[in-house]
């Protein structure tokens, strides 16, 4: 229990630092990904970016908001556009799975302004505002489960067709924490009231997530610097 | 003639945009520089696919058209294109290990 004393007691430093350390992970996996995609044109890779440019808008914006506007109505706003984008990151990353069932190999020109992105824009929006009306995360929770359970089947069905490739498998892996850390984000926010070794338990899986992410990107684009010296 | 399954006719029909572009780009890269009509055939394309490929290719700078003074068309790798040939193994590994 003296260690999460200890992290509650300076809580804004590691609110800090876990947001520079997913922020420097989502930027790296943007970054890695954008060369990729800039090759490629590859839509896949192209949503896949796009979700951690969200997930590193959601905390980067939520920690600098937090800085200016701590006090009044604007708690409720920096909520809004945290779950806004982490909505958005969501829906990203499941379409990238789905991407090739909407639309042609090809592509459509812009990956962030279309009628399909619209339409998620606009369902974050409702889900942000409803959550503001009611006081609550339930309507973004809720949602995330969905979209994580829809990713894991997906994930699963890949990892099921080509059993050869052990990264699938750890993708699947990383989608079902995923999953986890809503869930128990939803349990600890309603049943526990954000009992405080709940919320530092899932920021620590949260971690983790990110850096599985990033070691599968990084692992990827390893090779790549290989093939460049070889 | 053993039947194929309908998902490996599917397969076989059906090329990943990715295949067709490296498939192009190595048999320019292959010949330093290529006729229009013999990549035509090295891409094994109908003709229509075959010209929104190359104007694609040419629009992103992956190949140029070539002139002569006899007015001869051929067709080059440039460095862009030669870098994704390279790095071509890296995309494909990536959207296969992320099921993309």
């Amino acid at each position: 229990m003296y260690l999460y004393d200890f992290v509650w007691a300076n809580k804004e430093i590691f609110k800090l630092v876990y947001t520079l350390i997913i922020g420097l992970i989502c930027f790296l996996i943007v970054l890695r990904t954008h060369r990729l995609f800039k090759l490629s044109f590859h839509q896949g890779i192209r949503y896949f970016r796009n979700a951690f440019f969200f997930y590193g808008l959601a905390f980067v914006m939520r920690y600098i908001l937090g800085l200016y506007f701590l006090e009044g109505l604007y708690p409720f706003f920096i909520r809004g556009v945290f779950e806004f984008f982490l909505i958005m990151a969501g829906f990203s990353l499941l379409y990238s799975l789905l991407w090739r069932k909407f639309e042609p190999e090809r592509g459509i020109h812009s990956s962030l302004f279309n009628l399909r992105f619209a339409i998620f824009y606009l369902l974050a929006l409702i889900v942000a505002v409803l959550d503001y009306l009611w006081g609550s995360y339930f309507f973004m929770f809720l949602l995330q489960i969905i979209l994580f359970i829809s990713a894991s089947i997906i994930s699963y069905v890949n990892y099921k067709k080509s059993k050869k490739n052990r990264f699938l498998r750890l993708y699947f892996i990383v989608i079902i924490l995923n999953l986890l850390a809503w869930l128990a984000n939803f349990l600890v926010a309603t049943f526990f009231n954000w009992q405080r070794e709940g919320v530092i338990s899932i920021y620590v899986l949260n971690i983790l997530i990110f850096f599985l992410f990033l070691y599968g990107v990084m692992n990827a684009t390893k090779k790549q610097e290989r093939a460049e010296n070889g | 003639m053993q039947q194929k399954s309908k998902r490996e006719q599917k397969m076989a029909k059906k090329r990943e945009r990715l295949d067709v572009i490296k498939d192009i780009l190595m048999a320019v890269r292959e010949n330093r520089s290529i006729k229009p009509t013999r990549l035509l055939y090295a891409s094994n394309l109908s003709p229509q696919m075959f010209k929104e490929y190359i104007n694609e290719l040419i629009g992103k700078s992956f190949i140029k058209l070539d002139i002569n003074k006899n007015e001869k068309k051929t067709f080059s790798l440039t460095p862009k294109g030669n870098n994704f040939l390279e790095e071509y193994r890296v995309i494909e590994n990536f959207i296969n290990n992320f099921g993309l």
